[in-house]
């Protein structure tokens, strides 16, 4: 009966899957005799119940197993050699019994190999050199083939045909065809395909088998790379790994922690950590080669991750760098070329018709331009130079008598017909189309005694803005040598150097206001300058004249080449690694890696340009006129200075007890530092020929810097010298061991302690350990379990706890200290707080998981489950401003939230044929963040809407985003919402109680979807990546910001070149409140003016929009060079490659698609790949 | 073979003994730079010149109650308390509106958590004579002392000898550390509490502090001066204003700074800004302390109508602001930029509190003589005349107008204003009324108006302690 089920759903599988593969390998336990009465079954199904009944293995070809027709077999308790004669012997299959293997080949034929057949013979290895047993070795659509011993040799006769294809082919590995030819000899090396569901998990400490993992973790190799440009890691991971988004893994388990997934590249930690112009520090990801990236394994729970420590919570990201395989000498080229047109978006701006208009209305709506002094008022706006338009401009020199009327409106009406004039321009003359090119190189070899693998890539970016542009060239060299049979020594260094410029004068702030009317190009094709008599008062104007100022005039397409920003960066990581086999199953690693980065930047500031001009000025004294800044360039200099190392001592121990107990085990000890030194300086005067410079009394103006022309301070650390330092150290104690009992049952744990230098964490408080236990059952390898189609099945359970750091956090109090300008000294505040009972963040994680594959890995995934409870989170909390701390917060473990969710993995190769394959992926990931407990609260309503994050409110997601509650439009079109009484008002209510959740920005869900589907040489791949759940706050809203007006020491409202284009929509008489949510335009001179308007508009919950959005991410159309042709040019193969980055975009609204940059333009990509 | 295993098994013994030996605390006891644990005297000194945290006297929203600084009505708008107290709305509840102006409270409450650590801390501090550290403590009690003087004029009732020691004051901390208790004291506790506290400090004062921004003996008596007037003792006032006067009795001459910058000043056209003497080194200053801003700025603009109480031709009020108009504000725009002695002591309003004083004893000429010493350095000479005055309270009205002007900006016409109003004979000498819109409005002497509500953010967090509001809107 169960047969029969078998067969029939044998049958069933064969149908709607078509089955090309090679090779079957099970094993089952039984009896030596056989007994069977089997009618019209299948040749397959039939040694699959001899299999079962015996425990011995069959090893065949399934093209040679397929191609059988049914058959009618009846013995009793006969013998197994028996039973395979009366079965194959018919049948022109030849059987041989090694051990406990049937190895099944085609009959030799009974012709004598002549002139018609030769002899084939040579060896399969794996990646690591070690032979390859059972490996299915043939020529497609002929009955010659074989399959490897146990030596992985193999020899077999064929068609004296040169054009003849023999196919290597082994389950979990890649399938390789050779070119017959003349050869007599083919040896070949297999890799692991990733569609094996990755046979093993590498965490940087060990590699384990993946039937021994307890852990949740992702891997992507090679293959899912293929149809990417490698660019990013987020470019590589967006889509490929269920739970990873944005750089995240499974969301937010910190408030005030490090947020990102450590980096791991082959064992070692890689944390760059540099400092911002404002002293902040910023964490790098890693530079590396990624054509050398062999696999990216992501570790998602605590099973995992505990191995790395205290800084492990966020998960943990393991790249493996591709080593050299054994044989011939490989090497690879490729090329790519990314293209991405320029394009600044109009679809929902406000062109100059609609400004114009709005400036009309201004006029019309003034009450003082109604009033019998409009001329003096008039006069009054112009001399001071308060509105800088110049559609308001003309309308007030109009009614200042300046101008007529009719020139007025010709003006005007010249203006309005401009359309999208400057951003035009902008386009035209100041941006361009990014290019970006990127080259590798990479050539590896490998013997009995060495392995080296070498790349160099090179990448050459043209950026928009028509000065910026950066290269880099990356060198990766790694080297494995075993010294002895029991030792070797790997070493291995990555070196990177990078140039760029960037464009710092930003041609959509240039110093002064822009309407979508304005120039930026003459008519003549000259340079347009904005002069200072266009944007100075009167007053001003002569100031200029008086104090013999520096020219105040803008001439933007001048201004973009005069102060550009050079960047300079040398990163350097080298490692060396020590494996001795001390005994049979101990093995010790002694490894130390180095990390050295220089990040330099140079600024020099043209004298010509406004910036230098304008600083100049900014220093004349009030009584003397007298310029306390040297005229002449500004040299700005700062240096990133990064240095760091890991030494680790680890013993391995492993070892099978009896076939049934497996003991996989290792302790090490850790030593980690890291350094950053930051220093800047400026330099004014400064010759680049002449390499000198004009020493500035710097006390001077730090202090009383205020002059005749606005204030110039070098308080600013962009202004003078600046120094800052980190430096951490780790020392870490750790221990793993996983037990497996009859390939069945796992059961592994992991231990490590961790202290560091950070303020206070070498004392008592650091010293608990982080642990995780896990379990796993594979289901697969139970006698009981008996279901055909189910390759592989495991269960598995981890539980254990990840660390996170306070960087910043002391339990004694810290001061910090500098020079006092103004009395003198040295001035001190206190920076922290005592904190005695200060710990280290704790993240608990339990997750569930199932692995399976099924239809022979046709199909096959993952399922997780997962919990993450942080505890001891270091949290904001308020202080208390009767102790002196109202305006501070400071951080205590004061913090618990949870993030909950599931994660889906799928894979199929639904067809595969020789011709033509089929196949997809789909991958979800479900996270719900909730922040379970904090004590903190707002202290003023304005802050929880601009910084969510400092003031997480209990039961919502820590990335949340408040807002008012909207009340539609008053009758005179001024914007009205609910305060926390439930009352309709126009202003802004004072309570915390009013702002009101309106949603998470992070996606509550995500993932993607892909397709692959391959004709003969031609490859189509669509990635599409999904998220959802989440919101976006509208900030392009349809309403006039606010300015702060200094000629009017007041808010005024502010008219630019960025207005949405709906604000035609506005409420515009009375009645409109019920068709429209536009607020009416509000003007300075209006009673009820005030930039809260504007505000509370933007903050309401209209203006918060659903962000579910699906992007075609990835679009890749490659062809295979034929290997004839590849042949012909000495190539073993070549690819061609066009890719379409974010193809497309559909959200739910425009507002939406328009926030999540829909509308940026695609990259398209050429690439091409060589093999020699 | 078995011999090399063995020899490496050693080495690798002895390079795991080697690392796990050298000791972990030492390796780990590298710190983090940038900042450090205080330790010396210096380290707790230096907190005094932080002058942001420590040097600051902002009284916003009594500058603005006294229509002393011009606001647009876009701000207004935009600031509801602000607007309250602009236009004298005494229904508003200023106490719901009082949502984000906290700088008073905090800032104060910031400068006395500094000064308890620092009187805390200095006793055990290293490198440093006793003489240094009781120098260091002293001028952490006046500056303790200075603060609790604007909090309790700010946000309490005035003190009246009758009613100050069953009217709740402001709290009263004396620890910095996380969590320190404290208690609400009555207005007279507060008073005993600075007058304890100054004159403990006086033993161990220089003339002059070690900057400006350290108060020295001038600046105690200078301010005990200011709190005795304050608590209406006139004996003591006028003796702490002499002792002062004995340090420091130079008055700048604003006459001399007008000659020498008169085109400018005079050039109607011009708003180019001249810095402001009365900066760090004024020849007035006991001590130097900022107003709302500690960075290098110009100063409020003024109303019409306040300009209107200057005297005709006063040297200062035409060096300080010009007629402006821009679109559809009219006042008076701030020429003088700089550092501003608002929160600190001079010798003019010693000279002030000395004059009042000797009015309050009836000794008339020798008020006069007093405020016309201060006058003849303001007025420029053409409009120069000495006053004389016909009664009492002629001579308080003229010496309360110089003081309010030549104390603009700071704490002191709102205390004085406040102690006249309690005192009730002479509340009159200064009337607040106005038209705004159509509606005059008045702010009389009894209103609730005041006193300043304590912030939302203070009594929502109170810490260990609690806060009761001292008015009801």
């Amino acid at each position: 009966m169960i047969n029969l089920i078998n067969i029939s759903t044998r049958r069933f599988i064969g149908t709607i899957i078509l089955f090309t593969g090679f090779l079957f390998v099970s094993q089952n336990a039984g009896a030596q005799n056989v007994t069977l009465n089997l009618k019209n079954a299948p040749l397959k199904s039939v040694l699959k119940e001899i299999q079962k009944q015996t425990g011995y293995t069959f090893v065949y070809n399934d093209n040679l197993i397929q191609s059988q027709d049914p058959v009618n077999i009846s013995v009793t308790n006969s013998s197994i050699k028996a039973t395979l004669d009366e079965l194959l012997l018919k049948m022109r299959i030849d059987y041989e019994i090694v051990g406990k293997q049937i190895i099944l080949s085609p009959k030799k034929s009974a012709e004598k190999p002549g002139d018609k057949l030769r002899n084939i013979t040579g060896r399969v290895l794996d990646d690591e050199g070690k032979p390859l047993v059972g490996v299915a070795v043939f020529v497609p659509g002929t009955p010659y083939g074989t399959i490897t011993d146990n030596d992985g040799t193999y020899s077999f006769a064929v068609d004296n045909n040169p054009d003849l294809t023999v196919r290597f082919s082994f389950i979990g590995m890649e399938t390789k065809d050779v070119k017959l030819g003349n050869q007599s000899r083919i040896d070949v090396s297999l890799s692991l395909s990733s569609y094996s569901i990755e046979n093993v998990v590498v965490t940087g400490y060990q590699t384990i088998s993946k039937e021994r993992a307890t852990g949740a973790f992702s891997k992507v190799t090679t293959k899912d790379f293929e149809v990417k440009r490698l660019s990013s890691f987020s470019n590589l991971l967006e889509g490929q790994v269920a739970g990873y988004n944005k750089g995240l893994i499974r969301g937010v388990t910190t408030m005030n922690g490090s947020k990102n997934p450590l980096y791991v590249i082959d064992g070692f930690p890689v944390e760059n950590v540099k400092y911002t112009y404002y002293g902040a520090t910023s964490e790098q990801l890693p530079d590396i080669n990624f054509e050398d990236v062999e696999s990216i394994t992501v570790l998602k729970d605590a099973a995992a991750t505990s191995i790395y420590g205290a800084r492990a919570a966020n998960g943990v990201i393991v790249i493996t760098t591709k080593k050299a395989a054994r044989g011939k000498t490989d090497i690879s080229f490729s090329s790519s070329l990314t293209y991405t047109p320029y394009e600044f978006y109009t679809g929902n701006l406000a062109d100059s018709r609609t400004m114009i208009d709005i400036e009309k209305e201004w006029a019309v709506l003034n009450p003082k331009l109604q009033s019998a002094t409009a001329s003096a008022y008039a006069s009054n706006c112009l001399d001071k130079a308060i509105f800088p338009t110049s559609g308001i401009k003309n309308i007030l020199s109009y009614y200042a008598g300046r101008i007529s009327q009719a020139e007025m409106n010709a003006q005007l009406e010249v203006l309005a017909s401009k359309g999208y004039n400057y951003i035009d321009q902008v386009s035209k003359y100041g941006k361009r189309d990014k290019l970006q090119q990127q080259y590798n190189l990479n050539v590896g070899n490998a013997s009995d005694k060495n392995s080296v693998y070498a790349s160099i890539t090179y990448r050459s970016n043209r950026l928009e803005d028509i000065n910026s542009k950066d290269e880099s060239i990356g060198i990766n060299l790694k080297n494995s040598l075993n010294v002895t049979k029991w030792m070797s020594v790997d070493f291995g260094t990555y070196i990177n150097y990078s140039d760029g410029v960037t464009q710092t004068f930003n041609l959509m702030s240039p110093g002064y206001t822009i309407m979508p009317y304005d120039d930026l190009v003459n008519a003549d094709g000259t340079n347009y300058t904005k002069t200072a008599a266009e944007r100075y008062s009167v007053e001003n104007l002569k100031k200029i004249t008086d104090y013999k100022l520096y020219n105040m005039d803008i001439t933007p397409m001048d201004e973009i080449y005069w102060n550009n920003q050079r960047s300079r960066d040398f990163t350097n990581r080298i490692y060396t690694r020590l494996n001795i086999n001390i005994l049979k199953d101990l093995k010790s690693s002694t490894s130390f890696q180095y990390e050295y980065g220089n990040y330099r930047i140079s600024q020099l500031f043209d004298k010509r340009s406004y910036k230098v001009r304008s600083d100049v000025n900014s220093s004349v004294t009030y009584n003397a006129g007298e310029f306390r800044l040297p005229y002449g360039h500004e040299y700005y200099t700062s240096t990133n200075l990064t240095h760091g190392y890991t030494f680790r001592q680890q013993l391995d121990y492993n070892t099978k007890i009896k076939e049934k107990h497996e003991i996989v085990a290792q302790a090490g000890f850790e030593v980690r530092e890291n350094q950053t030194k930051y220093n800047s300086d400026k330099l004014y005067n400064y010759d680049p020929d002449m390499l000198s410079y004009t020493p500035i009394d710097e006390k001077t103006l730090s202090s009383s810097a205020s002059g005749a022309w606005g204030t110039f301070s070098l308080a600013s650390n962009l202004d003078r010298p600046y120094f800052r330092e980190y430096i951490n150290r780790y020392v870490s104690l750790y221990g793993n061991a996983a037990y497996t009992f009859d390939s069945k049952y796992t059961f592994t744990g992991s231990i490590r302690w961790d202290r560091s230098n950070l303020w206070g964490t070498s004392s008592k408080y650091q010293n608990k350990p982080i642990y995780s236990v896990g379990l796993s059952w594979n289901l697969k390898s139970e006698d009981f379990f008996d279901v055909d189609w189910v390759d592989m099945l495991k269960i598995r359970f981890s539980h254990g706890i990840g660390g996170n750091i306070a960087k910043n956090s002391a339990p004694y109090m810290t001061a910090s200290y500098s020079n006092n300008t103004t009395v003198g000294g040295i001035q001190g505040s206190v920076s922290t707080r005592p904190n005695p009972s200060l710990c280290w963040e704790k993240t608990t994680t339990n997750n569930f998981g199932v692995d399976f594959a099924f239809f022979d890995n046709r199909l096959n995934g993952a399922l997780e489950i997962y919990k993450k409870a942080g505890e001891d989170l270091l949290a904001n909390t308020m202080g208390v401003p009767t102790e002196g701390y109202g305006y501070t917060t400071y951080t205590i473990n004061n913090g618990e939230m949870t993030n909950k969710g599931f994660e889906i993995t799928l894979e199929g190769d639904l067809v595969k044929k020789k011709d033509y394959s089929f196949g997809g992926s789909f991958i979800a990931g479900y996270n719900k963040n909730k922040v379970t407990y904090v004590n903190v609260k707002a202290p003023v309503y304005y802050l929880a809407l601009d910084y969510p994050e400092s003031y997480p409110r209990i039961g919502n997601p820590y990335n949340a985003i408040y807002g008012y509650k909207w009340a539609g439009l008053s009758t005179t079109g001024l914007p009205q919402i609910y305060n926390s009484k439930g009352e309709v008002i126009s202003t802004q209510p004072s309570d915390i109680e009013s702002i009101v959740y309106l949603g998470t920005y992070t996606p509550v869900y995500n993932g993607s979807f892909s397709f692959n589907a391959r004709y003969k040489n031609w490859t189509l791949y669509l990635q599409f990546n999904y998220e959802g759940g989440h919101k976006i706050r509208n900030t392009f809203v349809p309403a006039l910001s606010a300015s702060y007006s200094s000629a009017l020491a007041s808010y005024v409202t502010s008219l630019s070149y960025r207005v949405n284009s709906k604000i035609t929509d506005r409420w515009k008489q009375a009645g409109d409140e019920t068709k429209t949510n536009v607020p009416r335009l509000v003007f300075e001179y209006d009673p009820s003016y005030s930039s809260y308007l504007y505000t509370i508009y933007s903050m309401a919950d209209i203006n918060v929009l659903d962000a579910d959005n699906l992007r075609l991410s990835n679009v890749s159309l490659s062809y295979k060079v034929p290997d004839l042709i590849c042949k012909k040019i000495y190539m073993s193969g070549a690819r061609l490659q066009f890719n379409i980055e974010n193809a497309a975009m559909w959200a739910k609204s425009k507002e939406a698609k328009y926030m999540l940059g829909g509308y940026v333009k695609p990259n398209y990509v050429l690439g091409l790949y060589l093999n020699f | 073979m078995k011999k090399n295993i063995s020899r490496l098994i050693t080495t690798i013994v002895i390079l795991f003994s080697l690392f796990s030996s050298t000791s972990c605390d030492d390796y780990l006891n590298v710190l983090p730079k940038g900042s450090k644990i205080p330790k010396t005297l210096a380290d707790f000194e230096a907190f005094l010149r932080d002058e942001y945290s420590n040097q600051t006297t902002n009284v916003e929203q009594a500058i603005i109650l006294l229509n002393d600084r011009y606001v647009t009505v876009a701000n207004l708008n935009y600031y509801p308390l602000q607007k309250a107290n602009y236009n004298w709305d005494e229904t508003a509840n200023r106490i719901e509106l009082n949502s984000s102006d906290e700088s008073t409270y905090y800032m104060q409450y910031k400068t006395i958590n500094t000064c308890n650590l620092i009187i805390e801390y200095a006793p055990t501090a290293t490198e440093a004579t006793e003489a240094q550290k009781n120098e260091l403590m002293a001028y952490a009690k006046v500056i303790r002392s200075m603060s609790y003087y604007v909090l309790v004029n700010f946000y309490a009732d005035t003190y009246q000898a009758s009613t100050a020691s069953s009217e709740l004051g402001v709290p009263l901390i004396e620890s910095a550390n996380l969590g320190a208790p404290y208690e609400q004291v009555t207005v007279k506790k507060i008073y005993d509490y600075i007058i304890q506290n100054v004159t403990e400090a006086i033993p161990y004062l220089p003339n002059f502090g070690t900057t400006p921004l350290h108060p020295g003996l001038g600046a105690a008596y200078a301010f005990l001066a200011r709190v005795y007037l304050t608590m209406c003792d006139y004996t003591n006032a006028a003796k702490y204003a002499d002792l002062a006067l004995g340090i420091n009795n130079q008055l700048y001459d604003w006459t001399a700074f007008y000659a020498a910058n008169k085109t400018q000043i005079e050039n109607a056209a011009s708003y180019t800004r001249l810095i402001d003497p009365c900066n760090y080194t004024f020849v007035e200053n006991y001590n130097y302390r900022h107003g709302a801003t500690y960075y290098s700025a110009a100063e409020n603009p003024v109303p019409i109508a306040r300009i209107a109480l200057f005297e005709q031709g006063d040297a200062r009020c035409k060096a300080r602001w010009k007629l402006y108009t821009a679109g559809n504000d009219t006042y008076y725009y701030s020429t003088l930029t700089g550092y501003h002695n608002y929160g600190g002591y001079t010798t003019t309003e010693v000279y002030l509190i000395k004059a009042e004083c000797q009015a309050r004893e009836d000794k008339l000429s020798d008020a006069m003589n007093t405020l016309n010493a201060v006058r003849k350095k303001r007025i420029i000479p053409e409009f120069y005349q000495d006053l004389t005055a016909a009664s009492k309270a002629d001579a308080i009205a003229k010496i309360r107008r110089t003081k309010d002007n030549e104390m603009l900006f700071s704490i002191v016409p709102f205390a004085d204003a406040r102690r006249f109003n309690a005192e009730g004979t002479y509340a009159n000498t200064r009337t607040f009324s106005k038209v705004v819109g159509t509606t005059t409005v008045t702010l009389s002497p009894t209103s609730h108006m005041w006193t300043m509500p304590f912030p939302k953010g203070a009594t929502d967090n109170p810490g260990n302690g609690t806060i009761t509001q001292n008015v009801d809107k």
